[in-house]
Formats: C-alpha cells, sequence, structure tokens
C-alpha cells in the first residue's frame, strides 16, 4: 500500500483494484484505507449537546449535514419538538452546504476529468474564470453557514432543540443579496456542465433518497426509491443492511442483497418534478434529461442542485427576514433511542442515538452516503469494465477512477 | 522559483485543507506556489525536495507511519496542519478508553481486521518545524505562514489566549455565565469563532505556553462535574501537555 496509489481528487484514501483474465472482469475491488476513529464507540458517555459538534469532524467538506442529523436524531430520541423556523434555519444551511460542497467537487475534483487538466493549479492558469467562479460561489456559501452556525467547517451553535444564537433578521437580507449575486455562476455552472461530454455508460439501478411530502430533498422525510421502498426512517435497519469486506474499513451498504445508488443523481431522478422554478425551467429547455442512469450524469444532477439550492436558501431567507423572532429552546422530556435524516450533498445520511434520561449518549450508529454507494459502485465498475474490456489497462485505470470520482465520495465519512 | 509545496493528508476529515481553499488569497496562493504533492487537488504527484510540506490528519495505520517518515525525508521544512497532526485530534479520544471494545462495537465480530494504533501528535513520531494549530485551521494561520516563506522568514507564533480575541469581539465571558470554557488556558488566534456563537472555547487550538491551569481547573469545579471537565479537555487536543493530564483523569 503505497501512498500515490490512492486516487486522487476525492475526499480520502482509497483504490480501486481490478483484474482481467482473458478479456474478462473476474474481480473489482473497492478498497477504502482511510483509518477508522470510532465515532459510534467514543460518543457514548457524552452529553447530548456536545454531539453535534463532534461528530461535524467526520468530515470537513460536508459538516453541516452531520451535525443537522445529529441534532435532528438526538431531538428525536429525548422528546424535544423543534419549531418551524428552527427547521427552516437547518434547511437554509444544508441548502447553503451543498453550493460550496457541490462547487468544490464540480470545479476542483471532477472538472479536470472532463477538461483534460491536471489539477487545480492547472486548472487556474488555463480556466481562471471557472476557478474564480467556484470560488465565489463557494465564499456566499460558506459565510451563509458561519453567519447562521458560527463557522462554515465544522459549524458551532447548532445544538438539539435549535441554536445557541440566532441569525438576526439584517443577517438574513445580507444573505439573500449574497445569493442573488450568484444566482447567475449556478445557472452558468448547469450550461457549463450541460455542455461536457460524459462517458457512454448506463445501468439500472435503485435510487433512494428522503421524502418529507412537500420539499425537494433535504431535512428529515421517509425513505423512498423508484423500486417501491417507502419507509419510515427509524426502520431503516430492516431494509439498509451493512456488509463487511475484509480489504475496506468502510463497510458496504445493500438493500436486498443489491447496491443502490444515493446522492443527487438519486435525488433529481425521483423529485426533479419539486424544482424550484429557475432550476425546472433550466432543465426543460436543456438536452439534459433526468431520470438518468448514467452514473456520470451525477455531476449534471449536483450542477443542476446548484441552482436549485441557491433559490431554496433565496427563498428561506427573505421568509425570515420578515419573521424572524428570538425562541426558546425546548428541553428534553423523554429518553430512548431516536433517529435522524438528511441529504448531505453525496446523499442519504442516517444518524441513530440512545440517550438516557440524564441526557448521556448511551450507544450511536451512522449510515453514511458514500457507504451505502459503495456496493452500487463495485457494481458499475464491473459492468463498465467488462463493456470497455478492449481498452489499454491505463486507459481503464483512468475510467474507473473518473467513475468512482463521479460519485463524489467520501471517504472519511464512510470509515468515521 | 516558486516554492515547491506538498500537502498530505492522513486519516483525518480534510477541513483543514478546505480551509486552505477557502483562504480569501488561494487564487495568489496557486499563483506563487508550485504544488509538487497535494492528492485532493491534482493527479500528477511528485516525490522531489519539498521546500515545505503540510501534514493533516494522525497516523492510525502502519502505513501511515511509514509515509510521515518517507515525508520528512523529501522535505527541508514540516509543518503540522491541524490539532488532529498538532495534538492528536480528535481521534486520541480512543486513548483514553478501551480499543479493542470499541473495535468491537463498531466492526462487531469483524474487530481484528481493523487497524488502529495508539494515536500520537505527528511531532512525536517524525521532527515537526512548526504547527498551524485549530480544528479547523483558520485560514488566516496558513496565509501567514506561506507569505512568510514567500518572504524567506521562518514562521513564527504569536502567543495569546483566546479571551484576548473573544474580548475584541465583545461577547460576554462563558465563565462568568456558569459553563465550561477553556477560553483562558488555550491559545489564540482564532478569533473565538466559538464563543461568538454562544458556545465556550474548548481549547482546539491547543495550550499556551504557560497556562494557569490550576486556577482555570479551580473555577471549572465550581461549575462543572469532574466527568464533564474530564471529557472537555478529550476533545480537539487530547494529546498536548497540559491537557493530557487532565484527559488522562488528573485533576
Amino acid at each position: 500500500m503505497i501512498y500515490d496509489e490512492f486516487v486522487t481528487q476525492i475526499e480520502g484514501h482509497g483504490r480501486i483494484h481490478f483484474e482481467i483474465v482473458n478479456d474478462k472482469v473476474v474481480e473489482v475491488r473497492l478498497e477504502i484505507h482511510e483509518g477508522s476513529r470510532f465515532f459510534e464507540s467514543f460518543l457514548r458517555g457524552r452529553r447530548a449537546d456536545e454531539v453535534p459538534q463532534m461528530v461535524s469532524r467526520i468530515c470537513g467538506v460536508c459538516p453541516v449535514p452531520h451535525n443537522h442529523c445529529a441534532v435532528q436524531a438526538l431531538e428525536d430520541a429525548m422528546g424535544i419538538e423543534v419549531s418551524e423556523q428552527t427547521r427552516m434555519l437547518r434547511r437554509l444551511t444544508l441548502s447553503a452546504e451543498m453550493i460550496h460542497d457541490h462547487a468544490l467537487h464540480l470545479y476542483i475534483l471532477a472538472s479536470p476529468d472532463y477538461l483534460g487538466v491536471n489539477g487545480i493549479t492547472d486548472l487556474y492558469s488555463k480556466f481562471p474564470d471557472l476557478v474564480k467562479r467556484c470560488i465565489k460561489m463557494r465564499s456566499v456559501g460558506n459565510r451563509a453557514i458561519e453567519i447562521v452556525g458560527g463557522r462554515a467547517v465544522h459549524p458551532i451553535n447548532s445544538i438539539p432543540g435549535g441554536f445557541a444564537k440566532l441569525p438576526t433578521r439584517a443577517d438574513m437580507r445580507r444573505i439573500v443579496k449574497d445569493f442573488k449575486s450568484i444566482m447567475n455562476d449556478c445557472i452558468e455552472t448547469f450550461n457549463t456542465f450541460a455542455n461536457l461530454k460524459y462517458p457512454e455508460f448506463e445501468r439500472a439501478t435503485e435510487y433512494l433518497a428522503i421524502d418529507d411530502g412537500k420539499h425537494f430533498p433535504v431535512y428529515a422525510g421517509r425513505l423512498v426509491s423508484n423500486r417501491g421502498l417507502n419507509a419510515d426512517v427509524r426502520a431503516y435497519r430492516n431494509y439498509i443492511k451493512e456488509v463487511f469486506k475484509p480489504y475496506s474499513n468502510s463497510k458496504f451498504c445493500v438493500i436486498d442483497g443489491h447496491g443502490f445508488h444515493v446522492g443527487a443523481i438519486a435525488r433529481i431522478n425521483l423529485f426533479k418534478d419539486r424544482l424550484n422554478p429557475i432550476a425546472k425551467d433550466l432543465l426543460e429547455s436543456s438536452q439534459v434529461k433526468f431520470p438518468s442512469d448514467n452514473p456520470f450524469h451525477n455531476n449534471l444532477a449536483q450542477a443542476l442542485e446548484m441552482v436549485h439550492y441557491a433559490e431554496e436558501v433565496i427563498r428561506i431567507a427573505e421568509e425570515l427576514a420578515v419573521k424572524l423572532k428570538d425562541e426558546e429552546r425546548p428541553k428534553q422530556t423523554k429518553d430512548g433511542t431516536g433517529v435522524g435524516v438528511v441529504e448531505a450533498p453525496r446523499g442519504v445520511l442516517i444518524h441513530e442515538y440512545t440517550v438516557d434520561k440524564n441526557g448521556i449518549i448511551r450507544g450511536a450508529n451512522l449510515i453514511i452516503p458514500t457507504g451505502m454507494n459503495t456496493t452500487n459502485i463495485e457494481e458499475d465498475l464491473y459492468a463498465l469494465l467488462s463493456m470497455n474490456i478492449d481498452k489499454p489497462k491505463e486507459e481503464l485505470k483512468k475510467l474507473a477512477e473518473q467513475l468512482f470520482r463521479a460519485y463524489d465520495p467520501c471517504l472519511s465519512c464512510s470509515t468515521h | 522559483m516558486k516554492p515547491r509545496i506538498a500537502i498530505f493528508d492522513l486519516t483525518d476529515c480534510e477541513g483543514c485543507e478546505v480551509q486552505i481553499l477557502n483562504s480569501k488569497f488561494i487564487d495568489k496562493i496557486l499563483e506563487n506556489v508550485e504544488f509538487l504533492n497535494f492528492r485532493l487537488g491534482q493527479k500528477i504527484n511528485r516525490w522531489e525536495g519539498f521546500d515545505v510540506a503540510f501534514i493533516e490528519g494522525v497516523a492510525l495505520t502502519s502505513h501511515e507511519l511509514e509515509l510521515l517518515k518517507k515525508i520528512r525525508e523529501h522535505s527541508k521544512f514540516v509543518v503540522a496542519l491541524g490539532s488532529c497532526a498538532c495534538f492528536g485530534g480528535i481521534a486520541a479520544i480512543n486513548n483514553f478508553m478501551d480499543l479493542e471494545e470499541a473495535k468491537k462495537y463498531v466492526y462487531g465480530e469483524n474487530a481484528d481486521k481493523i487497524e488502529s494504533l495508539y494515536v500520537k501528535p505527528i511531532s512525536e513520531i517524525i521532527k515537526v518545524d512548526f504547527m498551524i494549530r485549530g480544528c479547523p485551521i483558520v485560514p488566516e494561520d496558513f496565509e501567514r505562514v506561506v507569505s512568510d516563506i514567500l518572504a524567506g522568514r521562518i514562521p513564527r507564533e504569536h502567543t495569546r489566549p483566546v479571551c484576548m480575541d473573544c474580548k475584541s469581539r465583545g461577547n460576554p465571558c462563558q465563565l462568568l455565565k456558569g459553563n465550561v470554557c477553556l477560553g483562558p488556558v488555550s491559545y489564540g488566534g482564532c478569533n473565538a469563532p466559538c464563543p461568538s456563537a454562544g458556545m465556550p472555547c474548548d481549547g482546539c487550538r491547543g495550550p499556551l505556553e504557560m497556562p494557569e491551569m490550576i486556577a482555570e481547573l479551580e473555577l471549572l469545579k465550581k461549575v462543572a462535574q469532574q466527568d464533564d471537565i474530564i471529557r472537555l479537555f478529550r476533545r480537539y487536543a487530547p494529546m498536548v501537555t497540559p491537557f493530557k493530564e487532565v484527559a488522562g483523569g488528573k485533576l
């Protein structure tokens, strides 16, 4: 195992191992070598108030979903009913996270595959406008999280019951102004990624996202799929099974023994009818077609989502600019086990905690989007490599890594 | 000749690298340095003489230990990036717990297939020339170190407690409110985001050089139970004296 074998331009350490014998793919292994930090274990004995900040440290790219999933699960366990205002603020920060996170992935990590450049420095010298656009969108997304959550990487003040310190109406006006200033950049992002040439590949699979009955997936809801799954998230263990494979520190998830896909492509495939108006019009007036069974189109789905979530932030912030008010944080009313679910940029994220009557954590289980995608990635890789078996090995390696990257995997998350 | 930089990550959350990308001057950084090795940011990475190597995260596997030594051999100047590399970070909480039980809790019957070493600051494994503290780092610290390097200066630390940052932002004192706050004994320069967001400081930037620990612990004992105090020191900088001793139960 040497560092140089790890796939570049993804979050965390993993590599793809495949073997071809007599023009047949005989083995594909997604090896995830990021160390395990045993978050689920060391959270036991902590106070519920400490958990949301600590679990954000699972991932510095997507800390907000971990925080928000944790507060939701803890509130479920402790019998805390939060206000609609709190839920709106959480939808706002999750949506803002999508902006900075998708921009990071699309421009810095994924676009070099399509533009034929080495990486960020190269991209900046050849396509400075793209990098500047990315920086601008990311700083706006980050600033909104900072305004509401206290800090962009590892938000501070979001705790069970709500926020330790609330933003002001003026803050909301600032966020509206900020996001209006990048709306065009988000639209241009979609246009840029709609005009790229994606590898031709299709494989039908199960797409999973969350449904709160009203919004495009972002915060809380039931587990739903294109193959008829519709379940309360508290029953997730009945559907999503985790399998251990000896070559990976990350567990592999399956539904009924097969892989499934979570993330931007799953959300768009299932809920494109709930997109905000500008995103919806963009999709309808373009050549792009969803639902799509091409996993490379996950990048395209992310670009479309940037428009939708920017609209979402504006919509929520405009409403709160008028009616945001100070609130008391509700307190613990019971003990027991609770489950939370949010859409992280990379897909469905589930946290489950058992809390005792003193507010101390007694058990924890976390299921991470990249962990959910691992089986599907292996199945996709097998099909993709089989289809291109006549190409030289070096080219296959490149294609395999490009597919892995299209999923926007997060390996620090998946091993946690 | 631009300075030749490498950015490596071990086991971590990569949040400190994200903070580098969040820098207001990221475009200037891209223009003025050459990244020889930066796995998160580029495809072709080389092992040549690095003027500066930034290392984020902790070594949890034997392969990561080897990697640390290899980076040291290739670098003139090594910078520990973030509190995991500087002080063991959040993964070091396992040092104070039963590791075998932790593995079993997470991996069940497959626990013995998971390698996980005792977590040390990387300065206990290789020579480290400079630290950029924090969970996560603040981009300003990275900018300062890079501009020092560009100007041919050796970077230096500016020691002051978090309380200085906190007071300059006009926050009410968390300790006076009766909360367990590590501001007085913790290394400032972060602009005090936690107390400014209504939460106490949890000491993520590690201890000051000569912290008033006895007075701090006396204050904390008035407002919190012993277990709570111990857990507070077992968060983001648990493997550095004198935080380490409290995290280990010496109050």
